[in-house]
């Protein structure tokens, strides 16, 4: 008995991983009958592109650029790999986010707000202590939690009203993103110290602090220093020419970190029973508001925490006029999150397959006459996948059985419970 | 003369229905007369409304016939259903709560101009309708605001506006007040003299006597057989029914009541549906030793009392103690420090259904020190806790402490939360329903855990909707109507009748526990 | 005071649309979460008919004839190719939570993901950046009705409710109004309406009666769809002077906050929508709003920062939700989906 219940348990497992793998193949190859048909309809694309823009579609990240001859060549493209990575650190981050707070049963659909509140409390720090001041990794430890709280902060928001008053948390969420998009942008504006002394649409360099901008006589000033950015602990030799750097080593550390305090830990359980049943959670004592903002707070932590460690890299740009639309990876963590099932570990690997397709959209853009955001078009096709990767689930055993796809329970008593269940739904009056 | 093909409006011959892993109904037949009340009876899972699912078109069965008139025909869906005159007063009403009674009523068959409802002639027809049976309803409330009993009559109207001819009554008592159940017999004895030919689904053997022609009779799933009302008695068609005599008194010794465990003074808790309070200044001890059991109609503040007490809703006055402890405030984790809760909803409140069985053995202990060290659950600790509660308890399931409890039955569900809500070892056991959609078996097991729980020692408190349970089980009865305490009985020296009479508010003490005349 | 009513209406009435397209789904029982995409949809299908109708002589010469009954056709053409497209786009939610039972919340998103993106991809391969705008001249001059289309002088003043009503406004703001009319007496006082209703609140019961979930949850997105869609469109042409960007800057989702505020109930949608359009009229124009005619704009020389204005809508919808959430009751069965087999 106990040894069936094992390898069906390790039967569901594979088949979550195999529902993944098909939503992914069916996101690329709607991707490529897009780009197809645009090719063959299109006066000044035509097949042999569109044909180009499909090889890339699916091996982009294996792209080295275009020969002599003008034909795409292939190879081990170590910027690609490494640029991979760094992409990665964010998506890998919020797409914890967004799963943590799946678990607790709360569609997390502010993490642009809070990647955004995580990046303009990040950048402040960074920017704004002189490194003269403190010592660099003070200030880069500084930055880096000041991020994580501020996400936490705004993460909060939405976890209170939907607590306290019941609000629907998607449509608070989406009003505290423009909120905070609309205060990121104020903020910018008002400290001009923060934008970039030459664009000035541009938030400044965090790495240029490397070469020291401190205050002295009250104006700013460059002068030698030690860098606030994010170490690079040798992976910039392992792929040369990327911006990759220890943040995904950190990401990673964070989703293991995910991992065991949603399995391991009692305030895991007593998120997870929040998420699975509340009413239940609540009829045992645990104190179900509490948990529905603390897991907002984590999951704003999370996001906060992507935007700190994408922006601490040092030579990556924002642009600080953000009210009027939102950062793609905020949104993109909830892709993430589906596609990992909202396993934390597999959020890793998620996580670096959503970045990798990001390569592969600048590969398009840099080779084709196509654009980067066919990428999105597929991501948006798999999250329109997984929500109903149970069916897929299910047909994927059904295939394997060679039964028809339904829902069937195994037992009698899984019908008696199941119909039960649907008649006291039923039955649930006033 | 009529043959017998005539006799018979609807045949339902040898129905076979299955679901995956189960057969519900298994080579079933059955014959309704023109004219007659036909019961159907069978226990909870007989198969008696997945019977009637497949007549009203819900379900199509796998083999077998069904005729009206002699003629073979194919019911696809309740369209069909309708088209041959037959409807439906299910069990759980399928009303619009926030539509009108008679938007209700028309829905789904509606007359219409270019579209345009024409809610004029409607009315005129309903209304007739009402006056010729006497079925009163306001046409303009909200079925929300309106009684559970003028609720059904909007059913039956429902009905009657189809002109349907053929009626089936599933389980219609069972949400009714004494003196409701006797209007509906007579109605329903009135359709039959009017030539309409009902088909009565309970598992109530008194209603069965009363009001029926014949009855036919289903055990899990088989034809048992069909028998005039008139050639035979209780005793036998429940012999039918269950296939051994049943046994419904609990064995246990007289009661030795302590000291107070529980003493509730003027308790009020509001009602999430309407205005008034839901609980009325209701005021009672419960007493170590004893099973005090709230007897009621449903929907009559018990629900709402239970969550008083528990603290799922918050009291809007008086006070609650618990073992010398003001709790009137209290969390519901603080409360849980000495009070078990076996919920009245085992899958809303009881379980996480996906959780496994040992993560929902451990739903308010896993703090407690045996199962965690700062903050880690100790795995090791829980399942074998589990292992011995699913060992002591006797809760069966495909995985053992791993079992999603989503896969469970429902038996084993609640047995495992009373396994999980018993050895918590607390003075105050709270039981609402604790026996509702289990089979004999598990019924019997589960009230043998409750007078053992109490021959330890522990208040028991009781609330039930079943009379048989309430007369066997209990110790001692408090009768909730309207959110008040209007009667505390003894069972050894009061019957089902008085007890029915409370219930229905046609009889209350006041507050010294003498009766009052004509409340 | 003119410009600030008819500034608030070019908000109100794409709001108002659009709010009743979240009713007519989530009434029938299924949550429409993308609305947003769906208007970011139709804008960009709308505005692409009018760029590539522009090409045709047909409207090339009736513009310079200054034929404006051919205009306005073209504008209510494009307000209908916006709306059957939503309504086609939308099939992709009914087909997921309809047929495959699927998470509506999530179906939603994705709808909401896939709009931008497709929208912007095609609008870069078609246009070589990132904004469709029409072909030639703009949405002012091709389809506003000013005085002149009525052959009146510009001088003339027509009055108070003349200026506000008839001088420089867009037909399809009427025509929104009018269908936001129909609709609502469709929605209450036909059979359609009722069974819809019915579905969105007990679809088991509807069941029983012989109604058809699945259809009629099927009309109510498709409905929602359509009216999303050229609610898309109508913001576009009116305050984008009709040009696509792969955005509408949330204001489907401020569409859904109207529907719940207003209780899924029209008339009350109507008075949402315009407190809306308030809001998002002052943060769009707050620094040429003369409010009393004295020719001082006093919200943009007030000491407040603009962009306090822009984040109004924000703040007060989440404002005006946590006031209105405890009364507000949503349809009961919506975003459960239904299966016939659990019934």
């Amino acid at each position: 008995m106990k040894n069936q219940g094992r390898t069906l348990l390790q039967k569901d497992g594979t088949k979550t991983v195999l529902a993944s793998l098909l939503s992914i193949v069916i996101g690329l190859a709607v991707g490529s009958i897009l780009v197809l048909v645009v090719g063959l309809f299109s006066d000044n694309l035509g097949m042999a592109s569109a044909w180009e823009g499909i090889r890339l579609i699916f091996f982009g990240i294996l792209s080295t650029g275009r020969n002599t001859s003008g034909s795409l060549t292939w190879g081990f493209n170590p910027q690609s790999i490494g640029n991979m990575l760094f992409r990665a650190t964010p998506l890998i981050l919020t797409g914890l986010s967004v799963s943590v707070a799946f678990k607790t049963g709360l569609f997390n659909i502010g993490a642009p707000g809070q990647y955004l509140m995580g990046t303009m409390v990040t950048l402040a720090i960074a920017l704004g202590i002189p490194v003269s001041a403190l010592p660099s990794p003070v200030i880069w430890l500084l930055a880096f939690l000041g991020g994580m709280l501020a996400g936490a902060l705004w993460g909060c928001i939405p976890g209170l009203v939907k607590a306290l008053l019941n609000i629907n948390e998607v449509l608070a969420c989406i009003m505290t993103n423009w909120i905070a998009a609309n205060l990121v942008t104020w903020f910018f504006d008002a400290n001009k110290m923060f934008q970039n002394t030459v664009e000035n649409t541009k938030s400044s360099y965090v790495y240029k602090t490397a070469y020291g901008r401190t205050m002295v006589d009250g104006a700013w000033t460059y002068v030698d220093g030690s860098g606030v950015q994010t170490a690079k602990l040798g992976l910039d030799k392992i792929f040369p020419g990327s911006q990759v750097n220890a943040g995904i080593l950190i990401a990673i550390l964070i989703a293991v970190g995910v991992y065991i305090l949603m399995t391991k830990t009692t305030l895991g359980y007593q998120l997870k029973a929040c998420g699975s049943n509340r009413h239940a959670a609540r009829y045992a004592g645990i104190n179900d508001k509490r948990n529905i903002v603390l897991s907002m707070a984590i999951a704003g932590a999370l996001s906060g925490a992507g935007a700190s460690l994408y922006y601490l890299a040092g030579n990556t740009e924002f642009f600080w006029q953000t009210y009027q639309s939102l950062p793609a990876a905020g949104f993109n963590g909830i892709p993430v999150a589906l596609l990992a099932a909202n396993n934390p570990i597999g959020v890793i690997f998620t996580g670096c397959f959503m970045s990798m397709l990001n390569i592969v959209g600048l590969q398009l853009t840099n080779l084709t006459a196509y654009n980067e955001y066919i990428t999105d078009v597929i991501i948006s096709v798999i999250v329109y996948l997984s929500a109903f990767s149970l069916l897929i689930k299910m047909l994927l055993s059904s295939r394997k059985k060679g039964k028809p796809a339904q829902a069937a329970p195994d037992s009698p008593a899984e019908v008696k419970a199941v119909e039960e269940a649907s008649a006291e739904k039923g039955g649930e009056r006033a | 003369m009529r043959t017998m093909e005539s006799e018979n409006i609807i045949e339902m011959l040898h129905i076979t229905k299955e679901f995956p892993g189960i057969i519900a109904n298994d080579d079933i037949t059955l014959q309704l007369r023109r004219g007659e009340i036909h019961a159907l009876l069978g226990e909870n899972g007989a198969g008696k409304s997945t019977l009637m699912s497949v007549l009203f078109g819900l379900y199509q069965p796998e083999k077998g016939i069904i005729k009206k008139n002699g003629q073979e025909v194919k019911i696809h869906d309740p369209n069909d259903a309708t088209a041959l005159g037959i409807g439906m007063v299910h069990q759980h009403f399928k009303l619009i709560e926030v539509f009108t009674v008679l938007d209700n009523i028309i829905l789904g068959a509606e007359t219409t101009k270019m579209g345009f409802l024409q809610k004029k002639e409607a009315r005129a027809k309903v209304e007739a309708l009402s006056e010729r049976y006497g079925l009163k309803v306001d046409l303009d409330a909200k079925v929300e605001d309106i009684t559970v009993g003028m609720q059904q009559r909007v059913e039956i109207l429902k009905m009657l506006y189809r002109d349907n001819e053929i009626l089936i009554f599933d389980e219609p008592t069972a949400v009714l007040t004494p003196q409701e159940i006797d209007e509906l017999m007579t109605t329903m004895k009135e359709f039959a003299k009017e030539g309409k030919s009902i088909l009565f689904i309970s598992h109530k053997l008194n209603e069965i006597m009363a009001v029926s022609d014949r009855v036919t009779v289903l055990r899990k799933g088989k034809y048992i057989g069909t028998v005039d009302a008139k050639d035979t008695d209780k005793q036998s068609l429940s012999n039918m029914m269950v296939g051994r005599p049943v046994q419904l008194e609990v064995t246990k010794a007289p009661a030795r009541p302590g000291e107070a465990v529980l003493d509730v003074r003027e308790l009020c808790v509001p009602s999430r549906s309407h205005k008034k309070n839901a609980v009325n200044h209701v005021s009672f001890q419960a007493r170590a030793g004893e099973i005090l059991c709230i007897a009621g109609i449903d929907g009559n503040g018990q629900t709402e009392l239970v969550h008083g007490l528990t603290g799922l809703e918050k009291s809007s006055g008086g006070t609650v103690t618990l073992c010398g402890e003001d709790i009137s405030h209290a969390s519901i984790k603080h409360r849980g420090a000495n009070m078990s809760h076996i919920p009245e909803d085992r899958h809303k409140h009881g379980l996480v259904l996906d959780f496994t069985l040992e993560q929902n053995l451990v739903l308010q202990r896993f703090n407690e020190k045996r199962f965690q060290t700062h903050g880690f659950i100790n795995q090791g600790a829980v399942r074998e806790y589990a292992g011995q509660l699913i060992e002591q308890y006797d809760v069966r399931s495909g995985q053992g402490p791993v079992t999603m409890a989503r896969s469970m039955s429902g038996g084993n569900q609640q047995k495992a939360i009373i396994a999980r809500e018993v050895d918590r070892e607390k003075p105050l056991i709270v039981a609402v329903q604790p026996t509702r959609g289990l089979d004999v078996g598990a019924i019997e097991y589960i009230h043998g855990q409750l007078v053992a729980e109490r021959d330890r020692g522990r208040a028991v408190l009781l609330v039930s909707l079943e009379l048989d349970e309430v007369m066997s089980l209990s110790d001692r009865i408090l009768v909730m109507y309207e959110g008040e305490i209007v009667g505390e009985l003894d069972p050894k020296q009061t019957t089902v009748q008085e007890l029915g009479l409370y219930m229905a508010g046609a009889k209350r003490m006041d507050r010294s526990g003498k009766e009052e005349k004509g409340a | 005071m003119t410009f600030l009513i008819q500034q608030t209406l070019l908000y109100a009435v794409p709001l108002m649309i659009v709010a009743l397209a979240g009713v007519f789904a989530e009434r029938s029982g299924i949550i429409n979460l993308a609305l947003e995409g769906i208007m970011i949809f139709g804008a960009f299908i709308g505005v692409l008919f009018v760029n590539m109708m522009q090409g045709f002589a047909l409207f090339h010469d009736a513009f310079a004839a200054k034929s404006w009954l051919t205009l306005q056709g073209l504008e209510l053409l494009a307000m209908l190719a916006a709306g059957v497209m939503g309504a086609v786009f939308s099939l992709l939610l009914s087909f997921a939570s309809v047929n495959l039972k699927a998470d509506q919340t999530i179906g939603g998103t994705a709808l909401n993901l896939m709009a931008p993106a497709l929208v912007l991809f095609l609008i870069r391969i078609i246009a070589n950046q990132n904004t469709l705008g029409m072909a030639e001249g703009d949405a002012a001059s091709w389809f506003m009705i000013k005085k002149s289309t009525f052959g009146i002088d510009r001088k003339t003043d027509l009055g108070f409710l003349g200026e506000t009503f008839i001088n420089k406004v867009y037909l399809a703001t009427y025509v929104c109004i009018l269908l936001f009319v129909v609709l609502s007496v469709l929605l209450y006082k036909t059979k359609f309406g009722l069974r819809l209703r019915s579905c969105g609140e007990n679809p088991q019961a509807a069941d029983s009666l012989g109604i058809n979930v699945y259809k009629m949850r099927y009309a109510g997105t498709t409905i929602s769809g359509a009216l999303a869609g050229m609610g898309g469109f109508v913001y576009a042409l009116t305050t984008a002077n009709c040009a696509s960007t792969g955005d509408v800057a949330g204001f489907g989702f401020l569409a859904l906050a109207v529907m719940i505020f207003g209780n899924w109930k029209p008339l009350n949608i109507a008075g949402a929508a315009l407190l809306f359009g308030l809001f998002k009229c002052i943060a769009a124009s707050y620094a040429s709003i003369d409010i009393n005619g004295d020719g001082v704009c006093m919200l943009a020389s007030a000491p407040i920062s603009s962009h306090v204005y822009r984040m109004l809508p924000y703040i007060i919808t989440l404002v005006v939700l946590a006031f209105t959430s405890k009364k507000s009751r949503a349809p009961k069965a919506e975003g459960i989906p239904y299966d016939k087999g659990q019934r």
